[in-house]
């Protein structure tokens, strides 16, 4: 006779159940292909290296450091324009959004190149220069508004609108019915694009604009720890301080007087631009249409398959581990747990590593591991991982416990997450295309991604290879975004623009 | 000409799209009319005000139950909405900026009318709801059209207040169709009723034949506390 059992766990059609099962299968898949990365350490004594630069972190050395007012204003005007001109390209993209296939994918590509990868494109072309800086921005920005600002848009109540009297044209209806109402989300947004324009031009230092990031790189990899903790700090100061410097009233004159610190202005030839577009970016068997050479050149490119092999693996590594940092970080931050002491250390854990670049994360583990996969994995979890545990958090400060006087692991496990969990997946789905797109970033840092066939192919200046790699990067990254999509949670609508 | 027909149903079916709410319908809508518009929510009163509202497209001024209104805007803006199709774009932005001499001394006036003096630089979400209410009607006095579509434009001031902004929109139009829940109202300050109920006008009947008892039957949930009440005294 058959003992009475409970019900399988995992067995059930609610909701609930089903983002369980989701998340464990996602897991499971991670954990099955864990093998194939190398995860090795080749550093000889990373606690040695970290414990220095620890102290350079807590021991700066301010003096050392030349002209950071200037590269500290440079990384704000290239911000501050990347985004205007992001905002200016995009807003009239966004009014059209919905209506044109075209602009739609158009900017789905645009989006889904890293502002690095852009700026490397430039390079060539306009050098070391403030176009160069601003286009690397703007471009990708531009897709980015324009799909943001249309969903806003499109969720403006339509009350006002639909109560217009008959016979009022286009133009007007969208500056009095639709315009205002969407005005605060709007703004909210690209404050938020703001905030990610800072860091992407603190980042833009790694290719070698004289940005913040130049600075901290060439510190950095010099072993000059005490330099790279003042400009360390310098940058969290940056971010920290948005709120003040970067006031409403402010802005207008921040503008303008940024205008003046941009520079240097390129000659452009632009002979030599035209050959670059219609020429060195394609691959001569194509410009000759010699169907056999094409092949031949396809073949040629080294290592495609690996490499999109990598970057798949590290994006899935990335979610899963983001999924898993952001479940173990976000009480941390959270209302409902721990004493005013370690919330706010928790808080600033948190903000500290989502204010931090991926790029930046992983090149300091990098220092500290040796080349290989784990720094990267390390730097997209954290940082992924505290942006989502942040958020978590903070939907869970608004949730009143039904039950007071459980015990923390009750809390956690009984009241809280199965409430904040449907969110919870959702940003990480959201994330999913974010962490893609910095999984083939990392590559030029020397992780096996396409970002290094594409940072090496530039440098050989192979533009055409480095061109189609780029394609292919968008193409893998618009397919991620798709797939994402399809599995996100729909119970939730937990959507808040700025956690893209 | 105070008989002239504006409007006429004839056994149409009026819904949303493929949707019908309201089959087969039938009424006539003549100038010079007062009509209260009664039903339990859901019986289909909004649908009928919208149809209306399509066919008579630019005789009727409109004030909707949710009031249409832009909270970020000033009261003035919200209110010069009512004329928007009557400028230019280029007019309209301006007058977002700088507001139109001209509309702010018309607009000024009506908005003391309407006890609203004082509060045309205001933002709307900065108002209560009977003010924002007054703000809804403005706009549809401020469209200056012939009759008048309401969909519950009193619902949320007292009862003196409503007698004086019916009294308002009566001297602007020559013809409204007001919904309504307030039943003594209907009967005081109008010339007929209609009366839905399940998707159906069972009542089309000048109010000087009517009594409070007839608009009763027009809500059923009212039916039910009723005859609950009737089984109670009959079990007591």
């Amino acid at each position: 006779m058959a003992e009475p059992t409970a019900p399988g766990m995992l067995h059930g059609d609610s909701p609930g159940l089903r983002l369980a099962r989701r998340s464990l299968v996602l897991v499971a898949l991670c954990i099955v292909l864990l093998p194939f990365a190398d995860l090795s350490v080749v550093a000889h004594d990373p606690w040695a290296e970290l414990s220095r630069m620890a102290t350079g972190l807590a021991l700066p050395h301010w003096r050392e450091l030349s002209s950071p007012l200037q590269a500290i204003g440079l990384t704000v005007s290239v911000a501050l324009w990347g985004t205007l001109l992001g905002v200016l390209l995009g807003f009239p993209l966004a009014l059209v959004f919905f209506r044109s296939r075209l602009v739609r994918t158009a900017c789905a590509f645009v989006r889904a190149i890293h502002e690095l990868f852009w700026a490397l494109l430039f390079l060539q072309v306009f050098g070391f220069s403030a176009v160069t800086a601003l286009a690397a921005l703007a471009v990708p920005y531009a897709g980015i508004f324009a799909k943001v600002y249309a969903e806003i848009l499109e969720q403006t109540p339509r009350d006002a609108a639909d109560s217009l009297p008959p016979g009022v044209g286009r133009l007007s209806r969208f500056i009095y019915a639709e315009l205002p109402l969407a005005w605060e989300r709007l703004a909210a947004y690209t404050r938020y694009r703001f905030e990610c324009s800072l860091r992407a031009s603190v980042l833009l230092g790694f290719v070698g604009l004289p940005t913040l990031g130049f600075h901290l790189e060439s510190a950095f990899r010099e072993g000059h720890y005490h330099q790279a903790g003042a400009l360390l700090w310098l940058f969290y100061l940056l971010i920290g301080t948005i709120g003040f410097w970067g006031h409403r009233r402010l802005l207008p004159l921040l503008t303008l007087g940024s205008l003046f610190l941009l520079g240097p202005w390129p000659h452009v030839d632009s002979g030599l631009l035209w050959r670059f577009v219609s020429h060195d970016l394609w691959p001569a068997p194509l410009l000759d249409g010699d169907w056999a050479g094409l092949m031949a050149w396809l073949g040629n490119i080294p290592d495609l398959g690996p490499a999109i092999g990598n970057t798949l693996l590290l994006g899935l590594m990335g979610t899963v581990g983001a999924l898993i940092i952001a479940l173990l970080l976000w009480p941390l931050a959270s209302r409902h747990f721990g004493n005013p002491a370690t919330r706010l250390g928790g808080r600033a854990l948190l903000v500290g590593l989502r204010s931090t670049p991926e790029l930046m994360l992983a090149f300091i583990f990098l220092l500290l591991l040796g080349p290989s996969m784990l720094p990267a994995w390390l730097a997209l979890a954290l940082h992924n991982g505290a942006l989502i545990a942040f958020l978590a958090a903070r939907h869970a400060d608004n949730i009143e416990p039904g039950m007071p006087g459980l015990p923390a692991g009750g809390r956690y496990a009984y009241e809280l997450l199965p409430r904040i969990y449907p969110g919870l997946l959702a940003l990480v789905f959201y994330r999913a295309e974010v962490i893609i797109r910095e999984t083939a970033l990392l590559g030029m840092l020397g992780v096996a991604t396409l970002g290094f066939h594409i940072d090496s192919s530039f440098q050989y200046l192979m533009f055409d290879q480095a061109f189609f790699l780029l394609l292919v990067t968008a193409g893998l990254n618009i397919a991620v975004d798709a797939l994402a999509r399809r599995y996100r949670p729909r119970e939730v609508v937990m959507d808040d623009p700025c956690s893209r | 000409m105070s008989d002239a027909e504006l409007l006429s149903l004839a056994g149409e079916d009026v819904g949303h799209g493929s949707q019908v709410v309201l089959p087969r319908l039938s009424l006539t809508l003549r100038t010079g009319e007062r009509i209260a518009l009664l039903g339990q929510s859901g019986a289909g009163k909004s649908t009928l005000l919208a149809t209306l509202r399509r066919r008579l497209d630019t005789d009727a001024a409109w004030c909707p139950q949710s009031h249409g209104l832009v909270p970020q805007l000033a009261v003035y803006h919200n209110v010069y909405m009512g004329r928007l199709e009557r400028h230019s774009a280029l007019a309209n932005l301006w007058n977002l900026i700088r507001p139109d001499r001209r509309a702010w001394t018309e607009i000024e006036t009506l908005c003391g009318e309407l006890g609203l003096a004082g509060l045309l630089r205001r933002p709307v979400a900065r108002l209560s709801g009977g003010q924002r209410q007054r703000v809804a009607i403005a706009r549809a006095l401020y469209q200056q059209r012939r009759l008048f579509l309401g969909d519950e434009p009193v619902a949320s001031v007292d009862p003196h207040q409503a007698l004086r902004l019916l009294a308002l929109i009566d001297a602007r139009h020559d013809t409204s169709v007001v919904a309504l829940h307030q039943r003594e109202l209907a009967l005081s300050h109008f010339d007929r009723v209609w009366g839905l109920r399940d998707g159906r006008l069972v009542l089309d009947a000048t109010t000087d034949t009517l009594t409070l008892d007839d608009l009763d039957r027009l809500y059923p949930d009212a039916d039910a506390a009723s005859s609950a009440s009737a089984d109670e005294t009959a079990h007591g």
